[in-house]
């Protein structure tokens, strides 16, 4: 095989190479581009993030082809897709456990970022660029929601929009200006959809090329929080560091098969999901006369609802909600430990960290729940142990007693 | 593809397991990128809702007239069926040198309908009312010795959009831009006076 | 009078009288004597890989349900196809003459106003209700209806309270009456009283026995369920397929993976 340097290269890949750097680009991010050796399971969700972006891209396309939008169309097409495209249901079913795994995958990703420090110094921006996919996300999994216009679909964008209402003074004419109606009508599904097909994947594939440029420039962090740069061997790469091609690549092929073994278990057995991924209000066409009991938005998105259901004011709850999601993009700046990894934190970050996971947990759980008697004590007791976790940051983030860090990651073959 | 050392903890890198290894999962994963693919192209297919409103469409004959032409559609696609007097169907056999295609060698009909009269029955007519040139509506003349198409017009249609022109059997003549005879779409008789369109012994599952 | 006649002419009496107003607290049989009966538990046990189930679910739908209640996204045609019921069957028995077995299954003969003036609302198409249910809350309320003096239509049920449903089943079920118990308990300090189900008792029999009536509502409700997603046998058993191709294809890309690892220390 010809040397990938040779300036006179032969053939096609000659012809190619002059006109676009396709070897060099291959060399400088898969080959020399060196990532730490100690990666363990927590690395795996950024690539089975992009993973799951393709599958929704895909079986997103393929839906469009059916799928009709507009109130008195979308539900009918929904189940022209189910019934009577050869393979629709197939298609269907991957998209909607496509949107669930992305949360899934997403979350674990962020949540390894906690663990390691990844947000840290040098990669602040990473991480910011990170949060404005996890926001675009969101909105794309809720304009999502509303497509197939079932009840659940329909109640759900009254809720969410009618969240915007508690804006000062423009709040309710930007509630009629998002609806594009006097209530949730056709003009919003059909706005929805356009953002939901061609808007918002575009501006994610801006933000994830970002993403990955952002971490192309700084390198990886890893699980013990270690700059492998800092540390070069005599050829003057990392010596903690390993060429990402072969052993990642090879690392992900194996992740993203397990990945999809239980991604199919479950788009092929349960794709409903014992109503997590699927509602069953959701079988039923929209009816503004009727709402569904009891209401709540996805999983995804419960952690969220129970913090708004928590504050019994309308306007304080929904700036709450807004706080839970904004507090993650200060976070670099709120930990000011001179540590990354938990690994070498001490039990003051520790135990603030197992708050916060429990919290996140338990609210998601009750956000499920009805808004009614203990739900609510809960939900307000682990809103404040949420919020502990970012507002006191500053403090226990300092005043944690860590361990020193080794010149060298730890790594067992 | 990078270097391996040649030598790893002082035991040779096996290199032929690597490649073993590599092509057997990349071969897998091919398989299965395949088999992940034909769902997607298969949903292309005619839907459910496109084979029920292509089913079979059945024609009652009994109010046929002889020299009249009704329209029916199946499968998207107009056709013309029509009931031949007994002279046009022996008048056929006299202007085979005028057509391109005379014995439907090059065009398109199932088995029963490869004949001079390119149908099952001497008197009724099935054709797909698609010009074979560029698919316009051929436009029925059926008087013979026409001003317009010559005193040897032995009757048929002409198409508006290029001049071509086909005979009582939709056999296309010499001169036109057309190339081959208007296509014959399964049809069978099920009764004296009832046509089905759409199914004959070959596609005999009927319904959708 | 001999005795037994006086005491058949009574028991005819009551029987006839029972439904105009043996309400509340009737001291009933020995039937459900003890614990009340569990019917919020039941499950309808249905398979919808057992097309004889189906079959007969789909004859039961057609001569029971389909007058009122559509199933306007199913074909009769896919049903045939899944179900192995053979064309000239379909066309006899199950579609109205003169449908296409393509026609999607819509074949009430009560026009909507009709049905919003008799019955109070419309009778709502059935093709999804076994998703946005299910099928164990749809054979529990099958299997709930009970005789209730109040109502206009004179009957109610346990799983869905004042249907505007009527008891359509009962020429086979049998009429029955709900026995309540009245039941205390304290909440926040206060005794409140409340009534609970506690068993049927059947006023008069139906044409089928009780456990042919059983069959009857799970194979109907085994029926809706394939109606509510058709596709699903032939997604378990691709799905089969599929999983066992991942896992094959995860093991081999273990071991590459293992492979390629021994270079780095």
């Amino acid at each position: 095989m010809a040397s990938v340097d040779a300036p006179t290269q032969g053939g096609f890949r000659g012809w190619l190479n002059k006109r676009l750097p396709v070897d060099s680009f291959i060399r400088s991010q898969l080959l020399d581009y060196y990532a730490p050796k100690n990666f363990n399971v927590w690395y795996f969700f950024g690539s089975l993030a992009l993973l799951v972006l393709v599958m929704q891209l895909f079986t997103g396309i393929f839906l469009a082809m059916f799928y009709k939008v507009g109130d008195t169309t979308a539900f009918d097409s929904v189940e022209y897709i189910m019934r009577e495209v050869d393979y629709g249901w197939l298609i269907r079913y991957l998209h909607s456990t496509g949107a669930s795994a992305f949360f899934l995958v997403v979350y674990l990703h962020m949540y390894r970022a906690f663990l390691y420090g990844s947000y840290k110094t040098p990669r602040e921006l990473l991480w910011l660029f990170g949060m404005f996919i996890y926001l675009a996300l969101m909105a794309e999994a809720f304009m999502g929601y509303v497509l197939p216009w079932g009840n659940m679909s329909y109640w759900a964008a009254q809720v969410i929009i009618n969240l915007f209402s508690t804006i000062p003074v423009v709040g309710p004419g930007l509630v009629e200006w998002i609806r594009g109606d006097y209530g949730v009508a056709d003009a919003t599904i059909d706005r929805f959809f356009a953002l939901h097909v061609v808007a918002i994947p575009l501006v994610l594939l801006l933000l994830v090329a970002l993403h990955l440029v952002a971490l192309r420039q700084t390198g990886s962090n890893n699980p013990d929080g270690i700059e492998i740069k800092e540390h070069p061997g005599p050829d003057g790469k990392p010596i903690d560091g390993i060429p990402f091609h072969p052993y990642y690549t090879v690392k992900d092929v194996f992740g993203i098969g397990v990945f999809l073994t239980l991604f199919a278990i479950v788009a092929f057995f349960v794709p409903t999901f014992g109503n997590l991924f699927m509602e069953e209000a959701n079988f039923e066409p929209a009816n503004p006369l009727s709402t569904p009991e009891p209401i709540a938005p996805s999983w995804y998105f419960t952690p969220y609802y129970a913090i708004l259901r928590a504050v019994p004011n309308q306007r304080l709850g929904a700036l709450l909600l807004l706080l839970a999601v904004l507090a993650y993009f200060f976070v670099p700046w709120l930990d000011r430990s001179p540590v990354k990894s938990v690994r070498y934190r001490g039990w003051l970050f520790r135990g603030f960290l197992a708050l916060f996971t429990v919290s996140f947990l338990a609210l998601m759980w009750l956000g499920m729940r009805p808004a009614t008697g203990g739900y609510v004590t809960a939900a307000r007791v682990f809103a404040c142990g949420y919020f502990a976790f970012f507002v006191l940051m500053p403090w226990y983030s300092r005043r944690d007693r860590v361990k020193p860090v080794p010149n060298r990651v730890s790594f067992h073959a | 593809m990078t270097d391996a050392a040649a030598t790893v903890n002082g035991s040779e890198v096996d290199q032929s397991r690597r490649r073993f290894l590599t092509v057997a999962t990349s071969a897998t994963a091919a398989v299965g990128a395949v088999f992940t693919i034909s769902p997607f192209v298969a949903s292309w297919e005619p839907s459910e809702r496109a084979r029920a409103m292509g089913a079979p469409v059945t024609v009652d004959l009994s109010k046929l007239e002889v020299g009249q032409m009704v329209t029916y559609v199946w499968r998207r696609q107009p056709i013309y069926i029509f009931r031949r007097a007994e002279q046009a169907v022996q008048d056929l056999a006299a202007h085979d040198g005028r057509l391109k295609d005379p014995k439907s060698l090059d065009s398109e009909q199932p088995p029963y309908a490869k004949n001079e009269r390119r149908s099952r029955r001497d008197d009724i007519a099935v054709l797909i009312a698609v010009c074979t040139h560029l698919g316009c509506l051929p436009k029925q003349h059926f008087q013979t010795g026409d001003p317009v198409l010559g005193t040897d017009w032995p009757g048929g249609f002409l198409c508006p959009c290029h001049g071509s022109r086909f005979d009582m059997a939709g056999r296309v003549f010499n001169g036109s831009p057309a190339s081959t005879n208007l296509r014959v779409p399964p049809y069978s008789f099920p009764a004296e006076n009832t046509l089905v369109i759409g199914q004959d012994e070959d596609t005999a599952q009927g319904a959708a | 009078m001999p005795k037994t006649v006086v005491v058949a002419l009574v028991l005819a009496l009551v029987m006839d009288l029972a439904p105009l107003g043996l309400g509340v607290a009737v001291a009933a049989e020995a039937e459900g004597a003890g614990a009340p009966l569990d019917w919020e538990h039941w499950h309808a046990g249905n398979e919808v890989a057992n097309t004889a189930s189906l079959q007969r679910g789909a004859r039961n739908f057609a001569n029971y349900c389909a007058s009122c209640h559509s199933l306007k996204y199913l074909r009769y045609s896919r049903m045939a196809s899944d179900l192995k019921i053979p064309t000239d069957l379909l066309k006899a028995n199950l579609i109205p003459a003169g449908a296409s077995p393509a026609d999607y299954y819509t074949q009430t003969s009560i026009a909507p106003a009709d049905a919003v003036n008799w019955f109070g609302k419309e009778p709502p198409d059935l093709s999804l209700i076994a998703r946005s249910r299910g099928p164990d809350r749809l054979y529990r309320f099958l299997k709930t209806f009970y005789v209730d003096p109040s109502r206009p239509n004179r009957t109610n049920n346990l799983e869905l309270n004042n249907p505007a449903m009527p008891a359509v089943l009962s020429a086979l079920e049998g009429v029955k009456q709900a026995v309540f118990k009245n039941e205390e308990s304290t909440v926040d300090g206060h005794t409140v009283v409340t009534k609970r189900f506690d068993h049927f008792v059947t006023l008069s029999p139906g044409s089928l026995s009780s456990e042919e009536f059983d069959g009857f509502v799970r194979d109907t409700v085994n029926f809706l369920d394939y109606a509510g997603e058709p596709a699903q046998v032939e997604r378990r058993s691709i799905g089969v397929w599929v999983v066992l191709f991942l896992l094959t294809f995860t093991w081999m890309a273990w071991l590459l993976k293992k492979e390629y690892w021994k270079d780095v220390h």
